[in-house]
């Protein structure tokens, strides 16, 4: 690294040698998005000179960060724009029902808490044609797009009634509101995993959202409050001897690495006590002190799909390698290819063909591999591609849960 | 993490030294700090036969079997004498990468293999023996189109291609591609797989 750099994201490294653009799903896609060399590094140069250069396309980027793995001089170029987009596009942040939209999508916390008590009704109604119609027409939500169903019984309710009591050392687990709301067996399976590895489970003594959706939809100064919330509760379970653990390979990242650099919440010493459970379990067995026991009769046909902020987090390898492990799993480890929704922006109307668009690659190579589950660490890529290629998707978790010995 | 090999660098030289090494049938790990164009390159003679750019053979190398950590960089080397045993990269930190044998190709002052300030050039991965000549001022030529001394600046390996350290060879470090000095030889692509390919 070079030393003595002072710009911001190191803004003054890029050689605009443009393999950046080589990356860029977006711009395989939409002509109207500039690019990540224009509309990071290039723009900047703009937008020092004068906030009015900002550029309204920069709504495009869906942060996928692939721009960034890329680079082959360390320019932030994802952070860049989304620095920018909290910093000159507050302005931008859409007014009357659209902006109602992008609050009740970036709200994951209090939607979910409101629907889960009513959840048959709320995932019934949701799904129903006029509601659709509605939804697409005056709030934007595209109509092909289907609303992870809520459950009626939330994680943390379930997890409540569980006896963790019988172990001596403990994880933390951060579960995220997918999880929680939506799909709380991802929980029980993450229990499951753990306490198989001989450690029982604590969670946060308080947990919010990660904030990820917050800061897509313009909501920066909310997601810093909920960070340094996390940050706080985490910071305990770290006192205590305990690693963080997630599911979720966005949370992770939004955490470790959207904390200190697009919302300066300083977090230098939780991030190494913060990670995938499958990279602390890979390193648990790695070094001997865990041996997994599997099922003799498990048999899956798998591919896995590294999500974009997987990739960046650089941690597909333990993911990988934990289960080819399993007895019975034949896996094929598909070329990186972004899925297409990036969270929230996939579910919006103008955004809807894009995302289509760009996840065809993804779900032609995944029809093409003949397989009959795709294996993901990101939810969000697992509701497009259920929904693209009309496979099941599961997170490794999950299958290394099904696949342990009773 | 455990490896046959592990390659530092995924542009021209490092791609195409790793592509050899899978192809052989050994276990290879490539870190690549981000993709590479790779237009210049004193990259093995194998490279000849590469149809693909480097940032294109990555995908190749995955393909392949090999396990490509795309957007990580080598930090520094856990040493046991001069065995080099593992590798230690930003994104897995505490997870270091061990190997038979590594392969040192992270290229010249574009991309960072070398670094320099006003006084001295180095190698800032292993700190490896780095030729270059004293005095900044014989460093370039004024005249711009003039074979420039810089260029032949690198790090020094001995006639087998391995990495010298206080004139010593590391036991099993490797270099190849422009990283290295201009008069410094590199590798032998066929004679590390015979050496290795068969344990």
């Amino acid at each position: 690294m070079q030393e003595n750099n002072i710009s911001e994201a190191n803004l003054e490294r890029c050689l605009k040698c443009n393999l950046c653009t080589l990356v860029c799903p977006m711009m395989e896609v939409n002509p109207e998005y500039p690019g990540p060399k224009k509309a990071g590094p290039d723009g900047e140069r703009y937008r020092l000179k004068d906030p009015a250069y900002y550029d309204y396309a920069l709504k495009y980027c869906l942060n996928c960060k692939r721009c960034e793995v890329a680079c082959p001089s360390g320019v932030e170029i994802g952070d860049m724009i989304q620095l920018a987009r909290i910093k000159y596009g507050s302005q931008a942040k859409r007014k009357g029902l659209l902006g109602l939209r992008d609050w009740t999508l970036a709200s994951t916390d209090l939607v979910g808490s409101l629907s889960s008590p009513f959840a048959p009704v709320v995932n019934g109604v949701l799904g129903t044609k006029p509601v659709k119609a509605v939804l697409d027409g005056v709030l934007g939500v595209d109509s092909h797009r289907t609303f992870p169903a809520y459950s009626g019984q939330k994680f943390t309710s379930w997890f409540r009634r569980q006896d963790q009591s019988a172990f001596d050392k403990f994880v933390t687990y951060f579960h995220g509101c997918y999880v929680n709301y939506n799909y709380p067996q991802l929980g029980k399976d993450f229990v499951k995993v753990v306490n198989a590895a001989g450690y029982g489970v604590h969670l946060l003594e308080k947990e919010k959202c990660c904030g990820v959706a917050l800061m897509s939809n313009g909501f920066a100064g909310k997601a810093r409050k909920q960070g340094e919330l996390n940050l706080a509760s985490m910071r305990k379970a770290i006192a205590a001897g305990e690693p963080v653990l997630t599911s979720s390979s966005t949370c992770t990242f939004t955490m470790r690495d959207e904390y200190p650099h697009v919302l300066g919440l300083p977090n230098d010493d939780v991030r190494p006590s913060l990670m995938l459970l499958t990279k602390w379990l890979y390193g648990k067995i790695a070094s001997g002190e865990v041996k997994l026991r599997f099922r003799k009769d498990f048999s899956m046909k798998a591919a896995y799909h590294t999500a974009c902020h997987m990739q960046k987090l650089g941690w597909e390898y333990y993911s990988i390698e934990l289960l080819r492990m399993i007895p019975g799993m034949e896996l094929t480890v598909l070329d990186q290819n972004c899925c297409g929704i990036a969270g929230t922006f996939g579910f919006k109307k103008e955004n809807y063909v894009h995302s289509q668009n760009i996840g065809s690659k993804l779900f032609a190579s995944i029809l093409d591999a003949g397989v009959n589950t795709v294996l993901t660490d990101c939810e969000t890529c697992k509701w497009q591609i259920e929904a693209g290629t009309g496979l099941p998707v599961l997170n490794p978790v999950s299958v290394l849960a099904e696949a342990l010995e009773d | 993490m455990r490896f046959d090999a592990v390659v530092i660098g995924g542009g021209n030289s490092g791609s195409a030294a790793a592509l050899a090494l899978v192809e052989a049938g050994l276990k290879v790990c490539v870190v690549s700090e981000g993709l590479s164009l790779g237009v210049a390159g004193s990259a093995p003679a194998s490279i000849a036969t590469q149809q693909n750019p480097p940032y294109a053979r990555l995908a190749e190398l995955s393909a392949k079997g090999a396990t490509v950590l795309r957007g990580d960089s080598a930090v520094s080397g856990n040493w046991d004498g001069l065995k080099l045993k593992s590798v230690v990269t930003r994104n897995l930190a505490d997870m270091p990468l061990e190997a038979d044998f590594f392969v040192l190709a992270t290229g010249k002052f574009f991309s960072r293999g070398l670094l320099s300030d006003m006084e001295k050039i180095w190698e800032p991965v292993f700190g490896a023996d780095v030729y270059f000549t004293p005095g900044r001022e014989t460093w370039s030529d004024p005249d711009f189109f003039a074979p420039q001394p810089f260029m032949k600046f690198g790090v020094l390996t001995d006639k087998e291609g391995r990495v010298l350290f206080g004139g010593k060879p590391a036991e099993n470090l490797y270099g190849t591609g422009e990283v290295l000095a201009a008069d410094s030889k590199a590798l032998d692509i066929n004679k590390l797989i015979s050496r290795y390919a068969g344990k």
